[in-house]
């Protein structure tokens, strides 16, 4: 049987992280609501942008701008990686870094010659740990990702892909279903597929030509598709983290009551066994 | 009279969203003067100030920086780069928000300015 004072220290243990974990639980509900407002804040800009790129957007315009380039089969490609900065957040880095390895292995299962680059603290220590060589690392995107963050990320990318440096990029971060539903997922960033567009641009009073404007929109485009997977990820990563240590919470809360009864256990025999050795000693006497 | 009903919308957030009465905006060309009923338009916009008057008194100033104006239907949408109270210290502007003069040489042509 434990010694119920050794289970008295397990029990004072297992509170405390509970009550740790708990916190961060609440640290991170509070600033998943204010990350989740973040998601909505930014949705009309990018459902307005999509909207004129794709109503402007004529395949004519492939050959007259390098951003809108269709390469003839792809040789080369980048792969943007987004994690967080941060773990304890469940499978969170987790499934994006398997996420990426997936995408990663079938393009170079295709023969291309694909890079890495990758925002976040968790996935640049696990791709360093395989000795995969990393092109670009970013450690300094916070909780309130800005659209200067997502310049930062894909300038460089873009500028390369219009050089004709780099065939496609791909985007890999998790997508924001819900709270509880963030599944990871892979984007095509470039090159630019837009869809057919509902409305189209003919009726409107074009100023400048149509071309001119879409050439000036085109890089917000991009950037703002980076900005977007930018801001779902963070609230992601506050989802996944308040479901993980709401798990932890509730475990040590299960943890708890066991130890609890052990301890009692522990005490009511050590009890039991006082008593028989008085009445013993007494008998003994008799 | 019909109202404009205006949106400018910055990539982080609605910066403002409310009816107008007249909006003047900082093309890329020059300023653009829209009031309602305006043809259906899309704008490519430059740095400088965006005023949305409202029916009635009064007016919003907000200092705007790139991005595309599109009217259609009396409905107002700016979308840009930035979109403050203050306006952007030059070395904080876009690259691509600024309008070069060969842009404009480019593409405008006297007789048409929707050319």
């Amino acid at each position: 049987m434990a010694n119920a004072r050794e289970v008295k220290r397990r029990i004072k243990s297992v509170e405390n992280t509970r009550q740790i974990t708990r916190t961060m639980e609440l640290v991170a509900t509070s600033k998943l609501k204010k990350a989740t407002d973040r998601v909505h804040a930014a949705k009309p800009y990018g459902d307005a942008l999509t909207e004129i790129v794709r109503s402007l957007y004529a395949p004519a315009f492939a050959e007259q701008f390098p951003l809108l380039r269709r390469p003839d089969g792809t040789k080369r490609a980048a792969v943007l990686l987004l994690t967080a900065n941060r773990g304890l957040a469940g499978g969170f880095n987790a499934n994006l870094i398997k996420e990426a390895r997936r995408g990663l292995d079938e393009l170079r299962g295709q023969g291309i010659d694909t890079e890495l680059h990758i925002a976040g603290r968790k996935g640049i220590a696990y791709f360093r740990f395989r000795g995969e060589p990393i092109s670009g690392q970013w450690t300094d995107i916070g909780d309130v990702p800005t659209s200067d963050d997502a310049e930062r990320l894909v300038g460089g990318l873009r500028d390369r892909f219009a050089e004709g440096d780099l065939d496609a990029v791909y985007l890999v971060s998790s997508e924001f279903v819900s709270a509880m539903s963030t599944p990871p997922a892979t984007t095509k960033v470039l090159p630019i597929e837009p869809d057919n567009a509902e409305q189209s641009a003919e009726g409107f009073i074009l100023s400048p030509a149509p071309g001119f404007i879409l050439e000036r929109m085109l890089p917000s485009y991009v950037r703002n598709v980076v900005f977007t997977a930018l801001v779902e990820n963070a609230a992601a990563e506050q989802g996944q983290r308040r479901t993980a240590m709401k798990n932890a919470t509730d475990n040590a809360g299960e943890v708890l009551e066991h130890l609890t009864r052990t301890y009692n256990r522990a005490r009511q025999a050590q009890i039991t066994q006082e008593i028989a050795e008085i009445v013993g000693g007494a008998a003994a006497l008799e | 009279m019909a109202v404009l009903r205006v949106r400018v919308v910055a990539p982080d957030r609605v910066v403002y969203q409310g009816e107008s009465s007249s909006v003047v905006a900082p093309a890329w060309d020059g300023k653009v003067g829209i009031l309602p009923d305006h043809a259906p338009i899309i704008i490519l916009l430059g740095v400088g100030e965006l005023d949305v008057d409202l029916p009635g008194n009064g007016s919003h100033r907000f200092h705007i920086a790139g991005g595309v104006m599109k009217v259609l239907d009396n409905q107002v949408t700016v979308l840009t780069e930035y979109a403050g109270d203050q306006p952007l210290v030059p070395e904080l502007i876009p690259a691509g928000a600024r309008i070069h003069e060969e842009d404009l040489l480019e593409h405008t042509s006297p007789g048409n300015p929707f050319a």
